[in-house]
């Protein structure tokens, strides 16, 4: 996949989300912890009079996670959304095609940028991992 | 179909089944020789009328049905009166035309028959039965009254309870059709505010303008004016939401006529308060349960004429049904004067908690020819409760075996806003609807029983917990005599203790969202003022766990009961058994024996008949005898004269320490201080001396 990408990092990670699905990037903001929600699920914020649901990429991703990230990406797919926290935004930028063989099905590729590995993220996946996770 | 078309449609039904209501009224009423006197020329205009609309719309299966009731209305006009045996097959027909108008499956051939019994001509071809072609099926909720809230209805409402301003005009709109009638008043007065906010809006663009510091002050008294016009336009569009309660009763009578009729029983159903106000989607859905009510009432709880003549009542039994605005809530009640629920169910009910927990308890039936006397009521009172709860309401059941059985329903006035109480704990700030909270205490002390904790409250015991753990959240200690809400659902009640009451609050209800789908426990999350966002804890959640008593119940310094190998013995005198086993679990865990008494007479014949008590422990306000009388006593004898003895009491005022010292108490503790390291310390002093 190509087509400009939100490039984040998430612990030592690189990972990147496709720009058309973000909407917005900022502070991860005053979460409302929703104790009995995944364990991936920080809580909600009032994203500009509504409700959102904000989630640890990390978590999701399954990688260990470090201390509370401090930055937020609000991504919508089909209508839903959610914000994402991780450690740094480091680039939006066209991303090169994924040729780099990955073991997770939330990733969709992955791209070598300067010796470094960047995992792209399947949005309908990653939704539909955190619909499951709540049902 | 073509849009005006449809909203024209939309129209015709709902008038069409206002008229039907009140034909069915008039009918009824005409059965039981209380016709009024233009009786049956208001059935006839009634006739006319949706004959006329159905004509218009090329209805024809309606207009051809509704031709035939009409002739023979115009029959009995000119005959000035109606045969009796007319009166059943009207009251069919009046059935057949609310299946047909609002575009349910009807069966052509008994409509057919229903037209010759009324001695018209059968229609040449017979119609399709769907004459109605709407753009959208309309789910049965009127007219299927026996059937339990039906599937569709039951899906909008019970799976998305809450309550978005957005998602209850969905759920209406899928209940029956696009259009809203509203009076013009309440249109009125949404208009006049609108014009007055206007103003508002030119009057402080003005001031804005005009940069005249001097305007200050007016734009301050300005603001004001603001915030009134905001608080009349939400009530005055709030109000549109709203029906009249007597909107969904028309049919009641006649359903009740039906199920007595079927059961051989004699009832009449008397309707109070037709005019109190409900949210529409509320009302729309409160139906089906009703007349499910109202049906296990004349079912199950009236007894057959002949039982209620041997039990000394009328044979005639009556039925009321009622609503009325309670506070932020309307209570919607049906009470019966039948044969209320049996004695038994009543002492399990006490036991369980309460009568709605029993009844309500999914597949909990009365089965026909029951020999248990349990036959009362329940038949679906599950569902019922589920409905009415998804509404964040609650239901309440009163019976007394041979007097009869009341259910209410406690309703919220509107389902976008909902009236809350935040609290605060830890960094949680937790919104509980207010409707379902009884009162706010300050912690003193708690009890414990198996490891559960329990608040005293004027004489009953309630569960009680630390709302963190309600939640699963983390948060520091609590503070010293914490408040606690006393919540109630479901027949239950919870204390829930937190940091602090920070108020009550009108909040707009939203829904947490298909991710966070399996956060349960809560009925959504609301914005508040200052831009944070509040859970909103449901109460039925809430009050059906049971808190673990995590925090109080540890002893994490012991002082040495033992002091030379040899357990002291004392003597509890508490008359609360729940504050007796409390302190008798308390020494017992750090290794006392205890014996207990119930007062003080008790007390002192222990000593003489048992003795070997090292150390009294004594509450004041006791029965027979009191603590200080007690002291008193055993100072008095010759025998234990100089036996230690603490005082542990509610009291705290300069004088009763004084009068507790002068009857020769060792030790005094006042109970709001009471803590286990105090009184162990205090025992551990005296017997260790």
């Amino acid at each position: 996949m190509s087509g400009v990408h939100v490039q984040v990092r998430v612990g030592a990670e690189l990972y990147a989300l496709p720009v058309e699905n973000v909407l917005e990037i900022g502070e991860i903001g005053l979460l409302t912890a929703t104790p009995g929600a995944s364990r991936a699920a920080l809580g909600v914020r009032n994203l500009r009079g509504d409700l959102l649901p904000v989630f640890d990429l990390a978590a999701v991703l399954g990688l260990a996670r470090g201390e509370t990230p401090k930055r937020l990406v609000v991504a919508e797919r089909a209508g839903c959304r959610a914000g994402f926290a991780v450690d740094e935004v480091t680039d939006v930028d066209l991303l090169p095609e994924g040729d780099q063989e990955v073991d997770s099905h939330l990733l969709s590729s992955a791209v070598l940028i300067e010796s470094a590995l960047v995992g792209v993220i399947d949005m309908d996946r990653l939704f539909e991992t955190l619909e499951q996770d709540a049902a | 179909m073509s849009q005006p078309e449809a909203e024209f449609l939309g129209i015709f039904r709902d008038e069409a089944n206002e008229r039907l209501d009140s034909m069915s009224a008039t009918l009824l009423a005409i059965e039981e020789g209380r016709g009024a006197a233009d009786a049956i020329d208001s059935l006839f205009r009634d006739a006319h009328t949706i004959k006329g609309g159905a004509g218009m719309l090329g209805l024809e299966a309606i207009a051809g049905l509704a031709h035939s009731v009409e002739d023979v209305l115009a029959e009995a006009r000119t005959h000035a009166g109606l045969a009796p045996e007319l009166v059943d097959p009207l009251l069919r027909a009046t059935d057949a035309l609310r299946q047909l108008a609002n575009d349910e499956p009807a069966d052509p051939e008994a409509i057919a028959g229903l037209i010759v019994e009324l001695g018209g001509e059968p229609p040449a071809e017979t119609p399709p039965s769907g004459d109605l072609e709407a753009p959208e099926p309309q789910p049965a909720v009127d007219s299927q009254p026996l059937r339990l809230v039906s599937e569709r209805a039951a899906a909008a409402d019970i799976e998305a309870p809450v309550v978005e301003r957005r998602a209850a005009d969905a759920a209406s709109a899928s209940v029956r059709g696009r259009t809203v009638r509203v009076p013009a008043e309440k249109l009125d007065v949404l208009l006049d505010l609108v014009g007055e906010t206007v103003l508002h809006r030119q009057r402080l663009g003005h001031m804005v303008a005009s940069g005249d510091p001097a305007q200050r002050e007016l734009l301050a008294d300005e603001l004001d004016v603001g915030d009134r016009l905001l608080g009349a336009l939400q009530d005055a569009a709030i109000q549109t939401r709203t029906l009249p309660f007597g909107s969904i009763t028309g049919p009641f009578p006649r359903a009740i006529r039906d199920i007595a009729n079927t059961e051989g029983k004699e009832v009449d159903l008397i309707v109070e308060g037709t005019e109190t106000e409900l949210d529409r989607v509320i009302l729309e859905g409160l139906s089906e349960p009703l007349v499910h009510m109202l049906r296990n009432a004349v079912a199950h709880g009236i007894e057959l004429p002949g039982e209620r003549l041997d039990a000394g009542k009328p044979t005639r039994a009556r039925v009321v049904l009622g609503a009325e605005q309670r506070g932020g809530l309307v209570a919607v009640t049906v009470a019966d004067d039948g044969r209320g629920v049996s004695a038994e169910l009543i002492a399990q009910a006490a036991r369980e908690g309460s009568l709605v927990e029993i009844l309500a308890r999914p597949g909990f039936s009365t089965h026909a020819g029951d020999v248990s006397g349990l036959a009362g009521r329940g038949v679906g009172l599950d569902v019922v409760k589920l409905h009415v709860e998804s509404f964040g309401g609650s239901m309440q059941i009163d019976s007394e075996p041979g007097t009869g059985t009341c259910i209410t329903l406690l309703l919220p006035l509107t389902l976008a806003l909902l009236d809350v109480l935040l609290v605060e704990r830890g960094c949680h700030v937790v919104g509980v609807p207010l409707a379902s909270v009884q009162e706010a205490v300050a912690v003193s002390e708690t009890l414990s029983l198996t490891g559960h904790a329990a608040l005293e409250l004027r004489g009953t015991s309630i569960p009680f917990g630390d709302l963190a753990d309600l939640l699963g959240a983390e948060a520091p200690p609590l503070p010293a005599r914490p408040p606690a809400i006393i919540v109630a659902a479901s027949g239950r009640r919870v204390a829930l203790a937190c940091d602090r009451l920070i108020g009550e609050s009108e909040v707009v209800v939203k829904d947490l969202g298909p991710l966070l789908r399996s956060v349960s426990g809560y009925l959504g999350a609301a914005i508040l003022g200052d831009g944070r966002v509040a859970l909103l804890l449901d109460p039925a959640n809430a009050t059906a766990m049971r808190p673990q008593n995590r925090r109080s119940q540890t002893v994490e310094e012991t002082p040495e009961a033992v002091a030379d190998g040899v357990a002291a013995t004392l003597l509890v005198v508490e008359d609360s058994f729940m504050v007796r086993e409390l302190q008798r679990s308390i020494l017992e865990a750090a290794g006392y024996h205890v014996e207990t008494a119930k007062n003080g007479v008790e007390a002192l014949e222990h000593l003489t008949v048992h003795g070997g008590i090292d150390l009294v422990v004594t509450d004041v306000d006791m029965p027979e005898m009191d603590g200080l009388t007690l002291t008193e006593a055993i100072r008095a004898s010759t025998e234990w004269g100089s036996l230690p003895i603490i005082v542990v009491t509610s009291r705290e005022s300069a004088d009763d320490r004084r009068r507790g010292v002068e009857a020769g108490a060792d030790a005094y503790m006042v109970k709001d201080s009471f803590d286990q390291h105090a009184l162990l310390e205090t025992v551990a002093r005296m017997v260790g001396r």
